[in-house]
């Protein structure tokens, strides 16, 4: 009762006594214990996880104590995987452990925020008697009026806000964006929709309804590895952790598993226990390299060196000493080594061009469909010339011939590797090669046969396989220079000896490892496996270095096989029910196509990164190069990738696109046909062209941005200070004047460049972070222990879902909620401005559609160069006309529309009606009552009737969807595939499944894996096991590219590409040269105590390590130029400075800094001392630049598709100069704004270009 | 009311009855607030000199009052001490403790107000507590040259007369007539004493009270019983 009065018995409470004394029992008060008994209490617990792009999707408990969440933790519940393989859970970390901080923290956005001045406008004119359009229409005209906002982004002046006011805002600028500058001037940027589906679906939902274009992430990320739809025609794949457990030889590179894949590096481990040898490749001593057997210390940006001499070894001693039966097989039915490829004079000899067709020959080898996109081999069995089945020519038009069976047609044949022992001749054929201080064109011997074509053409052809054993420089006895008999030649590439001169390994380490990994495929088959990451892929010739190592899996019969393969890990890219979402997502249940623009040549044009790029396009060509557009910049080339129909843009074109639908209307034209021959004539004649032919116009500024489940401007902006200056307009580091970007052929340059070309800038988020920051608008969001959602990683099998512990804090709302609002707001609006409009939709040929052969033979004819006419679907983008309703918006949003039982759904080029699903839905969500368009359709007004739209649509989730499109894809191969899901034909997955237990997704022809009791899910399972083709020109894997741009550009094989010299670091402001400094490249992996920007402001992380920024560099490095552990150091090059602590350590060899990735602006970021701004981010320093090669379209594999393919966002190749920044001279630049700073938004003496 | 009776008949009542019920309520309701504030972790240098300084001077202080002043005279006269040897003691004691605290303290202080990472934790209350402390341990060690003066001329009178005032408090029948001789020096320093035990519970003091004297005496393994009774 009183704890006073009962310490008044003090002198009594020893009742007994025991062990001599030693012991005594007491009498005393307990009620303190409670107090610990108490701590871990709570009224309920629900099922979440984290919706951060980590991978781990890990099922926790979230722990609820009255109405608040206490604490979290992992959850132990997952399915069993099975019989002597170790099980997934229990998964999490130290980050997801400390997340419920976020909810009640001072970085929480509880309300909705608004930019105060913005605000102040707004209302002001609204008091005039001005409606909402009217209104922003007025502060638009007004330059004095925007720039009062728009100059202060950045510097915080954010006031409280209601829902109401705040959506009428965002829709009055949407309303009046669209009719004044066209939809396509709507941006949104969201990633990795596996994270949290229903909140990517919300925002892209909404925007594919207005017109708006949706963002890529992946390939701006540069998370997309280039090499993998270049190889196999497939985005990504990749096998569940498990699958480690079924390898007997790994190699690690580039994938730091215990730091960013923390709860599945247990695998790891374990398959050591089973005998397991693991191989580390990193330059720093990583956390990984402590649990491998090998460390080879290789130097950064030379892994393609590296795995070129593996496969160097694993080739001379695996096919050209002996010929490994199993590899020889797979070699010749799955990959295309056995394809011919056609070789052209040049030089002192011949270099490899196009590979042979059907229809180069007489009669097309009696291939009446699409003989020109039937690759060709010489059978061993008929001793001719045949077009197996399986290549792209097979897949459309035609039915049953779709496979990797060793038949061409019904006939049985054996494709010849090589010719060499029936050769009619042997030729010097010319190899690029790339290796400052060597030749730059090697020529080398290889056997050849001599072929007519029915063009009457005599040519020389020869198969992949033998031009790639010339290309790996491996002597077969056919004389010739620049062959290797010894691998301690350095001379010639691609020796061990060759490779230890460039990646500063060992030759005896890269010869054992090569030897080693080749025996054991060869006595597992197959079971090697190589893992990596984002490390070694964010550098700009990313695709060799990934190509290089599946080259080395493919020769070793590895891909394809439990146990082998690559295995890619960046980001949760797994969006497991991906059918079944991404009707809802892009709205195609409404209308279709929908916007999808490629982000990085996106933000490349417009934060102007253009203008400063300094990469000569001339010097990355072969020297066997056509060159067709010797001269061209690379932003040239990707205006030439846009008019032909290979990259979408957003805009698209310099007019309103509903204005130019009117137009041709007006001028006749009937049909989409008739819209489209229109558009085509415009452009011919000069009227109208591609928006990124001038980016610096105003007509093509992009003008609404839309940021949620994001952190662009803290985390993944590349060129971050460049996006600062010219599309927010706010106060940036850029320490350089545009002028490098000059002397564009396509591209017009201006001589002043915008500064802030964002009219609006929404940031939807539950933490301010630097995105929130240069916002105009912050919206509240749920937080992923608020919200109703679906979740789905790489690393594991199971689907489950983010849960509702608690209602949303303050004013929070789900994401889905917050559209749902934006879209009533802005339904309203557009009712009156803008009623019913015909839209212009700019299509790419696209991946998985026959539109994926539009441009043969991997020729480029331009029609602005006269070689063609511009037609729509097959020399330019596909023209669409879309009606758009905008007034019925918000009914659209809330329903299912018809287009899913009218058209169907469809993935991978594969369409199945829904009808029944449709029916079902009516029951399981009820329909929409409300009166309208949408009425008696199945609902989507709440998120949970969202999540199990997705999961009945999608056959991962529905089994009788899977058997629809198992189905479909068997009247394709022709081959029986139903087996693959039998088992579960009837299961369905609901919402309601996954919150009592994670559940394992059904096999699907959406992956190359399966989901099977007897195999882990691995990547390219069910090409090599159903022989169901890869989706590539040839249906195999590919060694060789046979496109223009890919010969020209030298990358047709995989070669060694060193890193490119960006050159910023050459102009730093001479006082910093004239200090002792360091030049280290720039590296920025990921980090221990944060998922990307999320977790590193969080209080528990930042009380684990340092508290801040920070940089590592190496003990020699640091001690050269007097730097000690925890000093003030700033990195700085032309594209800006950013300051941070210094980390000095052992593990980080010489000539690097590491500074972690998404070390964002908002704890504890002192000023620069050299740009006199927030001291930046680790992006601050780095700018992006694009490569030809990845913007090739129209071709198959090489088509492009929404986060598939495309230019990648590539920023390792950047040199930073470092140097101390003494404690005293730190600048903390906490002073109050003043008109001179306002004004100053540049570095002093950077002007305006 | 005279003010010498309101602050030496009427005060120290307020100050006893104030920490009395002001400790009960804040032990019986407010547990969790019932500790030293300890602020060691921040900033560990010269602790152990400041701290150790600090509090053995402050108890010995302590129990040299009362020793001297509350214990009855006979007590002395038994192990044969005369009142001017007592009193002798006394300022030799008090001096050597007293600057031992005042070294201490005045360390403790400094790094109160102008550690930086000390200050920015700390409350307002704790820079109060050891400001006061200091300011009566100032003015007690500024009695000691009086009472020097008072043993040299032989005289313990002054010492006796606040001997038995404590006495009469605390048979609760106050005196104050029996201070109006004594110097000015001693009643300020007496105010400012009793002011301690009237802010007591409001601060950090209050963890003199529950000081872990018995585990020095504490058994191996305490069996506590589930079945009490709260009193």
């Amino acid at each position: 009762m009183s704890h006073f009065l009962d310490r008044l018995r003090f002198f009594d409470k020893v009742k007994e006594t025991f062990s001599n004394g030693h012991g005594i029992v007491t009498n005393e008060d307990r009620q303190w214990e409670d107090a610990y008994r108490n701590r871990w209490r709570h009224d309920k617990v629900v099922r979440s996880t984290h919706g951060v792009n980590c991978t781990g999707g890990c099922s926790w408990k979230i722990f609820v104590k009255n109405g608040l969440v206490s604490f979290e933790m992992q959850q132990t519940d997952y399915p069993r995987t099975r019989e002597d393989l170790p099980n997934h859970e229990p998964r999490g970390c130290q980050r997801g452990a400390s997340f419920s901080w976020y909810l009640y923290s001072p970085h929480r956005i509880k309300h909705p925020m608004i930019r105060g001045r913005l605000l102040d406008l707004y209302r002001a004119e609204r008091k005039r008697g001005k409606d909402p359009v009217e209104a922003w229409e007025a502060i638009q005209n007004d330059p004095d009026k925007r720039i009062r906002y728009v100059g202060v982004r950045g510097l915080g002046g954010f006031v409280r806000t209601s829902w109401q006011e705040v959506t009428e805002i965002i829709a009055a600028a949407n309303v009046y964006t669209i009719k004044k500058w066209g939809p396509d001037r709507i941006y949104g940027f969201s990633p990795i929709p596996a994270m949290s589906m229903i909140s990517y679906a919300a925002g892209s939902r909404y925007l594919s309804l207005i017109g708006g274009a949706c963002g890529s992430f992946y390939d701006w990320y540069c998370d997309l590895p280039a090499g993998s739809p270049q190889t196999w025609g497939e985005q990504t794949d990749v096998p569940e952790a498990a699958d480690w457990y079924n390898s007997t030889y790994l190699i690690i590179t580039g994938a730091n598993l215990p730091m960013t894949r923390t709860p599945d590096a247990h695998f790891a481990t374990e398959v050591r226990y089973k005998g397991a040898k693991i191989v580390s490749m990193a330059p720093d001593y990583a956390e990984y390299v402590k649990f491998a057997d090998l460390w080879m210390p290789v130097r950064q940006g030379t892994d393609a060196a590296a795995f070129l001499a593996m496969a160097h070894v694993a080739l001379k001693e695996f096919h050209i000493q002996r010929q490994d039966p199993y590899f020889t097989e797979y070699a010749r039915k799955y990959t295309d080594l056995p394809m011919q490829v056609i070789l052209r004079e040049f030089g002192e000899g011949w270099v490899p061009d196009r590979n042979l067709r059907a229809s180069d020959f007489d009669g097309a080898l009696g291939q009446a469909n699409n003989p020109e996109w039937k690759t060709v081999v010489f059978d061993r069995k008929s001793g001719s010339y045949l077009a197996p089945n399986g290549s792209v020519g097979f897949r459309w038009g035609e039915e049953g011939k779709w496979n990797l069976l060793e038949k061409a047609g019904d006939q049985d044949i054996e494709a010849e590797l090589s010719c060499i022992e029936e050769r009619d001749e042997i030729v010097p054929v010319g190899f690029p090669h790339f290796n400052p201080g060597e030749k730059a064109l090697l020529y080398r011997n290889v056997p050849v046969r001599k072929l007519r074509l029915a063009s009457g053409e005599e040519v020389l052809v020869a198969s992949v396989f033998d031009l790639q054993v010339a290309h790996y420089g491996v002597d077969r006895g056919l004389g010739g220079a620049n062959v290797a008999t010894s691998y301690e030649d350095p001379s010639v590439p691609y020796t061990p000896a060759w490779a230890a001169k460039v990646t500063g390994v060992k030759a005896a380490d890269i010869e054992r490892t090569g030897r080693e990994f080749a025996d054991n495929a060869s006595r597992t088959r197959g079971k090697s496996m190589v893992i990596m990451g984002a490390a070694i892929n964010h550098w700009y010739h990313n695709d060799m270095a990934y190509r290089a190592i599946m080259n080395l899996l493919h020769l070793c019969g590895c891909v394809g096989q439990s146990g082998g393969g690559w295995a890619h890990y960046v980001g949760q890219e797994k969006l497991r029910p991906q059918a079944g979402w991404a009707p809802i997502a892009f709205a195609l249940d409404w209308m279709r196509p929908p916007r999808h623009q490629n982000s990085t040549s996106y933000w490349y044009f417009h934060t102007d990164q253009w203008r400063y790029d300094s990469l000569d396009a001339d010097a990355l060509l072969q020297p066997a190069a056509k060159g067709k557009y010797k001269g061209y910049r690379l932003a040239d080339y990707n205006v030439v990738a846009t008019r032909l129909g290979w990259l979408p843009s957003a805009p698209h074109y310099n007019r309103n696109p509903l204005a130019l639908a009117d137009e041709a209307i007006q001028a006749g034209a009937q049909d989409e046909t008739a819209v489209g021959m229109y558009v085509a004539r415009q452009l011919k004649e000069g009227k109208l062209d591609v928006a990124f032919a001038d980016p610096d116009a105003e007509e093509n500024w992009p003008r609404n941005l839309f940021v949620w489940r994001a952190n662009l401007l803290g985390c993944s902006a590349k060129g971050h200070e460049y996006f600062l200056k010219h599309l927010v307009g706010a106060q940036n580091g850029v320490l350089q004047e545009g002028g490098d970007g000059n002397g564009t052929s396509e591209v017009k340059w201006r001589e002043e460049a915008p500064a802030g070309k964002l009219d609006l800038m929404v940031d939807i988020n539950f933490r301010l972070n630097s995105t929130g920051a240069y916002s105009d608008i912050i919206l509240p969001t749920a937080t992923w222990y608020e919200k109703n959602d679906l979740n789905t990683t790489d690393m594991h099998p199971f689907i489950h879902p983010l849960g509702e512990a608690v209602t949303p804090g303050w004013e929070s709302k789900s994401d889905w909620q917050i559209f749902k609002t934006i879209a009533k707001g802005f339904s309203a609006l557009a009712e009156k401005h803008l009623g019913t409009r015909k839209d212009i939709v700019a299509l790419p040929m696209q991946h998985d559609s026959p539109f994926e052969m539009a441009q043969p033979l991997g020729q480029v004819k331009d029609w602005k160069k006269g070689e063609c006419e511009p037609v729509p679907g097959k020399t330019m983008p596909l023209i669409k006309l879309v009606e758009r309703d905008f007034g019925n918006t918000y009914r659209k949003y809330i329903a299912l529309g018809p287009l899913m039982t009218k058209i169907g759904n469809n993935v991978k080029g594969l369409d199945w009606n829904t009808e029944q699903e449709y029916e079902e839905l009516k029951h399981a969500n009820g329909t929409v009552r409300e009166a309208g368009v949408s009425q008696g359709m199945p609902s989507l007004e709440e998120d949970i009737y969202v999540c199990d739209a997705v999961m009945r649509m999608a056959p991962e989730t529905n089994g009788e969807v899977a058997h629809k499109s198992w189905s479909a894809l068997s009247k394709k191969t022709g081959i029986d595939h139903h087996h693959l899901y039998a088992g579960r034909h009837e299961d369905k997955i609901t919402f309601r499944d996954i919150v009592a237990q994670p559940r394992k997704i059904i096999t699907a022809p959406t992956w190359s894996g399966i989901e099977s009791e007897k195999v882990s899910y691995t990547a390219g399972y069910t090409n090599i096991h159903e022989h169901i083709p890869f989706r590539t020109l040839t249906g195999r894997a590919h060694f060789y590219q046979d496109h223009e741009w890919f010969i020209d550009f030298g990358e047709s094989l995989v070669s060694y590409r060193p890193p490119i010299d960006m050159k910023a670091h050459e102009k730093v402001p001479a006082g910093i040269k004239d200090k002792p400094h360091l030049t280290l490249s720039w590296i920025t992996p990921h980090s221990k105590w944060g998922i990307h920007s999320s977790y590193q402001d969080n209080q528990r992380m930042l009380n684990l390590f340092r508290g801040g920024p920070y940089v590592w560099i190496s003990e020699d490095d640091a001690a050269s130029v007097g730097i000690r552990d925890n000093d003030w150091v700033e990195a700085v090059n032309a594209n800006g400075a950013t300051v941070a602590r210094a980390v000095v350590s052992q593990r980080v060899p010489r000539g690097m800094a590491l500074m972690y990735h998404a070390q964002e602006k908002n704890v504890n970021v002192p000023g620069s001392n050299t740009t006199g701004k927030r001291g930046g981010i680790l992006n601050s320093v780095t700018r992006v630049v694009v490569k030809p090669t990845n913007m090739v379209g129209g071709y198959v594999q090489l088509a492009y598709s929404f986060n598939y393919y495309g230019t990648v966002g590539c920023q390792r190749d950047e040199v930073v100069v470092l140097h101390k920044i003494a404690d005293q001279d730190i600048d903390w630049l906490e002073r109050p704004l003043t008109p001179e700073r306002e004004a100053q938004r540049n570095p002093s003496g950077i002007g305006c270009r | 009311m005279s003010l010498m009776k309101f602050f030496f008949a009427v005060y120290p009542y307020i100050c006893l009855t104030v920490f009395v019920v002001g400790c009960w309520i804040r032990y019986d309701n407010q547990q969790y607030t019932w500790k030293t504030d300890s602020s060691q972790l921040l900033s560990g240098s010269n602790m152990v000199l400041a701290s150790n300084f600090f509090h053995i001077g402050i108890l010995a202080i302590f129990f040299g009052h009362f020793a001297g002043l509350v214990l009855p005279h006979w007590i002395w006269h038994l192990f044969g001490i005369n009142d001017l040897q007592h009193q002798w003691i006394a300022i030799w004691a008090g001096s050597i403790f007293g600057v031992m605290c005042l070294i201490g303290g005045a360390m403790l202080w400094l790094r109160r107000f102008f550690n930086p990472r000390v200050r920015a934790a700390g409350r307002k209350n704790d820079a109060f507590v050891i400001t006061w402390l200091m300011i009566t341990l100032v003015l007690g060690l500024a009695t000691l040259p009086v009472s020097i003066g008072h043993a040299g001329k032989g005289d313990p009178q002054v010492m006796l007369l606040l001997g038995d005032w404590i006495k009469s408090v605390i048979v609760l029948n106050p005196q104050p007539q029996l201070l109006e001789q004594v110097e000015p020096i001693y009643r300020a320093h007496m105010f400012f004493g009793m002011t301690v035990f009237l802010i007591f519970p409001f601060t950090r003091l209050v963890h003199i009270l529950t000081a872990p004297l018995n585990y020095a005496s504490r058994a191996y393994q305490i069996v506590r019983s589930k079945r009490y009774r709260s009193a």
